[in-house]
């Protein structure tokens, strides 16, 4: 099931920085990470795509040096993270998921305190460009606790960027936020890979994976199933289209699944398949077959499309799943942490 | 050590940002000293009421005229009931009965006094054991090296602020530590830190000495206080007060440190921070004595650190006293200091899941 597939022509340069093989990470009997492997090459923005729970973080903070894999070898830059921790960390640059900074400082102090324990340059212009560099020059003298979701986000990344860092990990950086900032953060990530640096992200956002990342990994059950430039993935299904139709009575699934060219079908899981989506390899010939079975079944078809294939039939394709993103694991932590303190 | 002096900069930046944490470590206290001092007084000279009870023995005799001579002593004579009665009564700090058989022919004497007459019975019970023993020759005196001040001098807020002193050195370790860990810690803080190359023993040495740095400040702000408002005097050397402060401040900070690593959550670690001080607080002498309490308190008590540290500040600050007087206490001190340490090193975690 783990692809490794790439190709080195798609990227800037073709070697690798961060390689990792057969990681395996249990928390309890739970396998959060499940034998993968994983290769990132030099100046790239590689980003891991996954529903919530997938194993993103786990995995992230595994390469970061944070959490100790079960089984599996790790190599960021040629180091080893377990024993060479502290040489890793001053190559690399971390924003983590859960952010949190300490609130009764001001960005710049906050800025300021981190080149300190970097031993970075820790000048008022150094952190004036960092801090514009995630455009919150008008917010500098802001305390944290005064700022917005997306500005301590912002916050966190100048943070990872303080030490010149030759790799920059950014865990869901987007999450959260509203279109416009989204984007803004997007040309940051650019920007900060056009300065050289090696870029890993994580998202639950298709659409990011694909406008942003020149490479992705589709993350499933802690699993890398497919990897490769989001255009190449797209073409790797042979898919030329996505049907979508909503259904105004059954259809029989098996002759649903016979259409001609059509490669997969997802009900959603529901029986009577009122949301209907086909992928099919010639949109043509399956849309005849599927008015027809229609017309004979009468049953309606309300909403008919047909799009071009995205990364969602990607993940479908490779997972036998629609994607959704599932619940945030912050929510679920926190009611986990609710059921332990017996509240509810 | 550029990052160092980069942490514990920031440190101080927090703290002194930090409102509700600068009230109580502050305003708590200086409530403290204000009330009692109003209450005890600024008074230059505290008077002891000291019943004799009659008859007395030679020893006794002698003691009576020899407190009679002192202005810190308000001497009255009477059968033994009724001067006991009085002290119930709260007429008398300290009643003496003399035996007039004396045991193998040392000077023998009975001193009863009462908790409920609050902290000035326990400068009441050290000033008249000291009058005692001096008349005695020495006998049966432990052996205390102290340079006693004149009793004369010592006032309520004398012997009082040292014990606020330790007790503000006692809440930052224990309750404002341990709170400031967990809380990085449940936020991620932690783990955020352990990203950089920054140490983490650098991170715990920031903590601590930050900490150390706050609440000597505040200490020289009581201490101001408590001389402007009620005539403190500040006795002893100041290098030896230092260090004592130092030596108790890291104490209290290695058990806040202990706590934060045993504790689940920042909830847990108030409370166990709560159950450690608060006890502690009251058994140490600050606000009274414990010399009277019932026997199985008194080892209990001697197992606390607090109240070493109060009767280091108190041989310093009040008697005058030198380093020689306290090593002790500072031992005792350190030696608690290196088994918090070892529980929390041995119970650290980064990450408030304990996953890593
Ligand atoms: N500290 C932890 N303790 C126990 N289970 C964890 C812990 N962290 C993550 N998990 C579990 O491991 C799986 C992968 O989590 P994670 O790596 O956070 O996924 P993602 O970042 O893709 O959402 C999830 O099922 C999550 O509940
Ligand atoms: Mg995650």
């Amino acid at each position: 099931m783990t692809t490794t597939a790439s190709d080195p022509s798609t990227v800037p340069t073709a070697e690798p920085i961060i390689e990792a093989q057969g990681l395996v990470k249990r928390y309890g009997g739970h396998v959060a990470v499940n034998g993968l492997d994983l290769t990132v090459y030099t100046g790239e923005i590689f980003g891991i795509l996954g529903p919530n729970g997938a194993g993103k973080t786990t995995t992230l903070e595994m390469i970061e040096g944070l959490r100790a894999p079960d089984a599996g070898t790790i190599r960021v830059a040629g180091l080893d993270p377990a024993t060479q921790g502290d040489a890793v960390r001053r190559l690399i640059g971390v924003q983590l998921q859960s952010t949190s900074l300490f609130d009764l400082l001001t960005i710049a102090e906050l800025v300021e305190l981190f080149a300190g324990l970097y031993g970075a340059d820790d000048s008022p212009e150094r952190v004036a460009a960092l801090i514009a560099m995630v455009g919150l020059t008008e917010k500098r003298r802001a305390r944290v606790d005064q700022l917005s979701g997306g500005q301590r986000q912002r916050v966190a990344i100048a943070l990872a960027l303080v030490n010149q860092p030759r790799i920059v990990f950014l865990d869901e950086p987007t999450t959260g936020l509203d279109p416009v900032a989204r984007r803004a953060l997007w040309a940051t990530v650019h920007s900060i890979r056009d300065e050289g640096a090696t870029v890993v992200l994580t998202t639950h956002y298709m659409e990011e994976a694909d406008v942003l990342c020149d490479r992705v990994a589709v993350m499933d059950h802690g699993q890398i199933v497919a990897c490769d430039t989001p255009a190449a993935l797209v073409r790797s299904l042979r898919a030329d289209a996505t049907i979508r139709a909503r259904l105004s009575g059954p259809l029989p699934m098996a002759e649903l699944a016979a259409l001609p060219s059509a490669i997969a079908l997802d009900c959603g899981g529901d029986e009577r398949c009122a949301d209907l989506r086909l992928q099919t390899t010639d949109a043509q010939t399956t849309l005849i077959g599927l008015l027809a079975l229609a017309t004979r079944e009468s049953v309606a078809l309300a909403g008919l499309t047909t799009a071009q294939a995205t990364l969602e039939d990607v993940f479908l394709h490779y997972t036998g799943r629609a994607y959704e993103v599932g619940e945030p694991a912050a929510e679920r932590n926190e009611r986990r942490g609710r059921r332990r303190r017996g509240i509810n | 050590m550029r990052s160092f002096w980069a942490m514990v900069r920031a440190n101080v930046k927090m703290s002194s940002r930090n409102r509700g944490a600068l009230f109580w470590n502050l305003a708590f206290p200086a409530l403290f000293i204000v009330v009692f001092g109003a209450i005890f007084g600024r008074g230059a000279i505290t008077t002891f009421h000291v019943g004799i009870a009659e008859p007395a023995s030679e020893f006794g005799e002698a003691a009576a005229r020899e407190m009679e001579a002192n202005p810190a002593f308000m001497v009255s004579r009477g059968p033994a009931e009724e001067e006991l009665a009085r002290l119930r009564g709260g007429e008398r700090d300290i009643v003496l009965t003399f035996p007039v058989a004396e045991a193998d022919g040392r000077p023998a004497a009975t001193l009863y006094y009462d908790m409920a007459r609050g902290p000035s019975e326990a400068m009441a019970v050290g000033v008249v054991r000291q009058t005692l023993n001096e008349l005695a020759g020495g006998e049966p005196a432990a052996a205390i090296e102290e340079e006693p001040v004149d009793a004369q001098d010592i006032t309520f807020m004398d012997a009082f602020l040292p014990g606020i002193v330790a007790m503000n050195l006692m809440n930052a370790g224990i309750i404002g530590l341990s709170t400031a860990f967990v809380n990085y810690r449940e936020k991620g803080i932690l783990r955020r830190i352990r990203v950089t190359p920054f140490p983490l023993t650098s991170f715990i040495f920031a903590q601590a000495l930050s900490q150390l740095l706050v609440v000597a400040a505040q200490s020289i702000i009581l201490v101001a206080l408590a001389k402007l408002l009620f005539g403190f005097h500040l006795r002893g050397d100041p290098l030896a007060i230092a260090l004592t402060v130092a030596v108790g401040g890291l104490t209290f900070l290695a058990i806040g440190f202990a706590i934060s690593g045993v504790a689940r959550n920042a909830e847990a670690a108030a409370s166990y921070a709560n159950l450690i001080a608060f006890p502690m607080l009251f058994l140490s002498g600050i606000f009274f004595s414990m010399d009277a309490a019932p026997g199985w308190l008194q080892p209990i008590t001697r197992a606390l650190p607090l109240p070493y540290l109060v009767d280091a500040l108190r041989d310093l600050m009040t008697r005058g006293a030198g380093l020689t007087a306290v090593w002790t206490d500072l031992l005792v001190l350190l030696v608690v200091f290196a088994v918090a340490m070892t529980i929390a090193i041995r119970f650290f975690r980064w990450d408030a899941s304990g996953a890593d």
